[in-house]
């Protein structure tokens, strides 16, 4: 009887130790610091497209290494909110500036974290898309990522709004520089 | 044996999935290269690969014990995370995997390190973990490749090459044999091969023609 009551107790404790250590280590846990990042900016104008481009940092503060399996943008702009114009919206790393809309999946060690550049591109449904966008609205984008790492897989998301002021101010600026470029030539 | 005839030839293909046969595709991208003399070298992931021997994690329902144990592994090892430790246990089961990973901490007590790898089976140390295969594969966990000595006689037998042998080589200067016909030398090979002249997953080259191997090797046996 002492036999097993000291074996129960030895038990306990592995199992209570390995608790203690599983709690210590903890897991990978990632942010994307959507208050952080840049203003959009104009990428390219032509006569019915507009492309604008911000950056967003991420980061992995966890305790853990992590994967970014997946990361993918998730524009909000109802038909029944704003029927102007069709939107694209795609992401890519910084350091692999993809432009095909892919993620590969990428490993950030704990404590550190990167950036993405978040493009979004408007094609006017009719004429040209300075019109479209002149009544143009604030437009929620989820980045939604899949992290894999010590637990199970996962699906995360953190949301910016890409305002219609913004849009405005990029515009306006874009074409400000476009014509002093213009004037300089 | 004398490096001076022997040439390395990588071989740039399209992206190879399960769809393809391994043998055809070496055949149609580079059977004009490939000499009597010659060994051809391929990498083991693709190989793999070509044999649908992958999995996504979403796929796969982790257990208690590939929980626990991915817990147990460095984090840049391919089972430290749970789907990682998860093919692994289901490639070599897991009172294996258990009771190599039990050995395996007692071997790190008394100083022994690599004692779980050495137990737990070879798919254990050849799985490669999501972000470990370039994309579209970058998101799944790659096992070993199955019968590679069998792969590679194939191989030989298909193009009429010296040899042929499936290795798994890295950029950290590690490089193995793991399939290999009759009369060549794994180890040599390896040693060949170690500089990586598959290059890095963007550059598409899972194939690579050491030309004039048989050559080389009558070379440095007569000297």
């Amino acid at each position: 009887m002492e036999f097993l009551v000291g074996l129960l107790i030895v038990m306990l404790v592995v199992v209570v130790a390995i608790w203690l250590f599983l709690a210590k280590q903890g897991d990978a846990h990632f942010r994307f610091i959507v208050v952080q990042r840049t203003d959009f900016t104009l990428k390219e104008l032509s006569e019915n497209t507009a492309t604008f481009i911000c950056t967003i940092p991420f980061i992995n503060n966890g305790t853990q290494d992590g994967t970014l399996m997946d990361v993918y943008p998730r524009h909000l702009l109802p038909c029944e909110q704003f029927d102007a114009v069709d939107v694209d919206s795609r992401l890519t790393l910084d350091s692999a500036n993809r432009n095909d809309g892919y993620w590969e999946a990428y490993i950030v060690p704990k404590g550190t974290g990167g950036a993405i550049y978040l493009t979004v591109k408007f094609t006017a449904k009719s004429g040209d898309i300075m019109t479209a966008l002149k009544d143009m609205v604030d437009m929620p984008i989820d980045i939604v990522f899949q992290v894999v790492a010590r637990s199970p897989w996962y699906i995360d998301k953190n949301r910016l709004v890409m305002t219609a002021g913004e849009i405005d101010n990029a515009l306006a600026a874009g074409q400000q520089a476009a014509a002093r470029q213009g004037e300089e030539i | 044996m004398t490096e001076q005839v022997l040439e390395l030839i990588p071989v740039r293909t399209r992206i190879l999935t399960e769809k393809n046969n391994i043998i055809d595709v070496i055949e149609q991208y580079a059977k004009n290269d490939i000499g009597p003399y010659d060994i051809v070298s391929v990498a083991e992931s693709v190989v793999a690969i070509t044999q649908g021997r992958f999995v996504r994690p979403e796929e796969l329902t982790p257990s208690w014990l590939a929980r626990l144990l991915c817990r147990f592994v460095p984090q840049k090892g391919s089972l430290s995370s749970v789907y990682g430790m998860q093919t692994a246990i289901n490639a070599e089961g897991s009172w294996r995997v258990a009771w190599s990973m039990f050995l395996g901490m007692l071997g790190k007590l008394v100083g022994k390190n690599g004692l779980f790898y050495q137990l737990a089976g070879e798919q254990a140390a050849l799985i490669d973990d999501v972000t470990g295969t370039m994309p579209p594969f970058d998101k799944c966990i790659v096992y070993g490749p199955d019968d590679p000595n069998g792969v590679a006689q194939a191989i030989k037998e298909r193009l009429g090459c010296y040899g042929a042998v499936v290795a798994d080589v890295n950029d950290l200067k590690r490089a193995a044999v793991l399939g290999v016909t009759q009369g060549v030398d794994p180890k040599e090979v390896a040693r060949i091969l170690i500089d990586n002249p598959f290059g890095n997953a963007s550059q598409k080259t899972p194939i690579v023609i050491i030309k004039n191997y048989a050559l080389a090797a009558r070379k440095a046996a007569t000297e």
